[in-house]
């Protein structure tokens, strides 16, 4: 109880309600920008939260991401683009409702469900992660070691149709997290005797790369691409919003329920959240036809599912150390930054920060619904604002946040190089996210495999020895044993079999 | 530009057999069966599987009539391989010269240069790259007290 009043405390102070509101409000519109993610949104504030206490960084980052969510719904609406990847998934229904002459509703139901839908996650959130700290908590190096291996199959396994280039993203990420000293034994590998890559690949100005400027340059040349703006006036949103969620109850509880458990899987977060739930919806409709034809039905599954799938994704990430999307892979980073070690051991020593991000959790949620109001009504003038400014003011944002990263040139060239890589292998259509989580996991999945080694001293057996540790040893092979069969009889392996890959 | 998979696959053999025959000069410590080499050699050996793989699969689509490299249609666009090449341009620039020349004339050359290219009226982009510049440096510099190069402008500051 003391650690909550603290935690009450350091939320509700007015320099971090300040940056909660203000992040917000950058989320809301980097969100609502087509060509600019979720993602990127987290990526460009670390660079600010640095500067910052952990709970007003913490704070930033939930209120951007939340918002930058929903925010992608409402481009979707309005110019059939959408904002953020995660609203990919009904941009083409919601358009069709725009169409029909159901924009005030589409709007509404989008925000209204996305609150209900993020208010869902938190609470999932806030009754799953102590609770599996507590577990977590006798966790030996065997059983991390079989969680990380687990976190990084599961990213393979959910974001691609093509296991192969997913294991090889995956794989390269994790090459790449061998630079620098190494966290066994502490020898310099990969070095060529720089000094500046023994402290290895700076992880912001890497996401930076990775998230922001491979996505500017792919928004470079296709800067003249524009989508036709609705005519169609706004006008009051929540009109005829009960009926739909009257109507339509069960439909925004299952796609909640989908998201938290998409969200809380490592590697898969808010845009697998809203696929697979659209189609889930779409099967188990009473109404199929409709689909396609602007109808609110999977609309309100998907917008619930992905801002649900948010805040589930800190689960596992506050509790093992394990990102469940991207977006957490980087908050990953920044708790690392700011000496709070995610794991279950934060939830004993620092429970009033676990705590502050649970509540600002909920104020994000809370806060979504004004803002997101007015994003509405501000939305034709939002999206008017040139991309020819847009895009280089952004880039050289990513130049000084990576170079503030590492005060050296050595963080702007990270953020190029691994810019560069990213970009290639999207082209190629290597997945980005297995990569990454290479990245974030691969300095804790060395750690607990070099400590397991040389504590089993050949015994593999040792690995499977303590119950959780099997449990999820077994778990793992299964999942590598069926990727493996089903590649070999060349059928498609992922839950995202129904999402398109862009 | 999109490559044929057996190129990326023959990219990932090199890379990984480049990487393992690094982990030679590792050290190896007495009594101990798993030094700082094995994790990285094992994450090379999975490597070279891959790219075997991708190398089978990509030249089976080859024999298939896929071509060696296919360029994007946006590159074949003079003006959007241009946008492209500047920005990787610019960034070494800035990578090179920051430090000597400054921040601030570096931001308004990066800022001015891709409004300009990309069409932005230079009234507009002349005020914006100024305001622009500005803005990131008092933010940046004078608020979260990164330091910034000065370079030229070390006496003004």
């Amino acid at each position: 109880m003391d650690a909550f009043l603290a935690a009450v405390r350091l939320v509700f102070d007015p320099y971090v309600l300040w940056v909660i509101t203000a992040s917000a409000a950058f989320g809301m519109f980097v969100g609502a920008m087509p060509g600019l993610t979720a993602t990127m949104a987290t990526a460009l504030l670390v660079p600010v939260t640095f500067f910052m206490e952990p709970v007003p960084a913490l704070g930033a980052i939930v209120a951007a991401t939340a918002m930058a969510i929903f925010a992608g719904d409402i481009p979707a609406a309005l110019l059939r683009i959408p904002g953020t990847p995660a609203s990919a998934a009904y941009t083409d229904e919601s358009y069709a409702m725009s169409k029909k002459g159901q924009l005030d509703l589409n709007l509404g139901v989008n925000l209204v469900f996305s609150v209900m839908g993020g208010l869902i996650g938190v609470a999932i959130l806030i009754l799953c992660a102590p609770a599996l700290a507590e577990v977590a908590i006798n966790f030996s190096s065997f059983e991390y070691f079989w969680l990380a291996l687990l976190g990084l199959t599961c990213a393979v396994f959910m974001t691609t149709d093509m296991p192969l280039k997913g294991v090889t993203s995956l794989l390269l990420g994790l090459a790449i997290n061998c630079i620098g000293i190494d966290p066994a034994a502490g020898y310099p590998r990969f070095t060529f005797g720089g000094v500046e890559l023994l402290q290895g690949i700076s992880f912001i100005p890497a996401m930076i790369g990775m998230f922001a400027l491979s996505e500017l340059l792919r928004g470079m040349v296709s800067i003249d691409a524009r989508g036709a703006m609705i005519a169609q006036q706004i006008g009051n949103i929540f009109t005829g919003v009960f009926d739909v969620f009257k109507r339509y109850w069960f439909n925004f509880l299952r796609g909640s329920t989908i998201g938290v458990l998409i969200g809380a899987l490592p590697g898969a977060g808010a845009d697998i959240a809203a696929w697979i739930s659209f189609a889930v919806s779409k099967r188990f409709s009473k109404q199929p036809e409709k689909f396609g034809t602007g109808h609110v039905e999977g609309i309100v599954d998907a917008t619930s599912a992905n801002n649900s799938a948010v805040g589930a994704a800190w689960i596992p990430a506050l509790v093992f150390g394990i990102p469940g999307d991207s977006i957490t892979a980087i908050v990953i980073g920044v708790l690392y930054m700011k000496g709070m070690n995610p794991g279950p051991t934060v939830f004993l020593q620092n429970p009033q920060f676990i705590y502050a991000v649970f509540i600002i959790f909920i104020l994000a949620n809370l806060l979504m619904l004004p803002l997101g109001w007015a994003a509405i009504k501000g939305g034709k003038q939002l999206l008017r604002v040139p991309r020819n400014i847009l895009l280089p003011v952004i880039l050289i944002f990513c130049v000084v946040g990576s170079y503030a990263m590492t005060n050296s040139a050595y963080g702007i060239i990270i953020m190029l190089v691994m810019g560069l890589i990213g970009w290639l292998m999207e082209q190629h259509g290597f997945p980005i996210a297995p990569a990454i989580l290479g990245l974030v996991l691969g300095e804790m999945l060395e750690q607990n495999f070099m400590t397991s080694m040389i504590k089993a001293d050949g015994a593999f057996i040792m690995f499977f020895e303590r119950p959780i540790a099997a449990a999820l040893g077994v778990t793992t092979l299964l999942i590598w044993s069926a990727m493996l069969w089903r590649s070999v009889k060349g059928k498609p392996t992922s839950l995202s079999g129904v999402a398109p890959v862009p | 530009m999109r490559a044929n998979d057996a190129i990326a696959g023959l990219v990932l053999i090199v890379l990984s057999a480049v990487m393992i025959a690094l982990t030679a000069s590792f050290p190896e410590f007495p009594g101990q069966k798993y030094g700082p080499s094995l994790f990285p050699r094992i994450l090379g050996a999975g490597l070279i599987v891959c790219g075997a793989v991708l190398m089978w699969n990509g030249l089976a689509s080859r024999r298939a009539g896929a071509p060696w490299v296919e360029i994007a249609p946006w590159a074949r666009q003079p003006r959007s391989l241009t946008s492209f090449l500047l920005v990787i341009a610019l960034l070494l620039l800035y990578i090179f010269v920051a430090e000597t020349v400054g921040f601030i004339p570096m931001a308004l050359l990066f800022l001015g240069t891709l409004f300009l290219w990309l069409g932005v009226r230079p009234w507009i982009a002349a005020v914006t790259a100024f305001a622009g510049t500005l803005l990131i440096y008092w933010f940046f510099a004078s608020l979260l007290r990164v330091p910034l190069p000065r370079g030229w402008l070390n006496s003004i500051l």
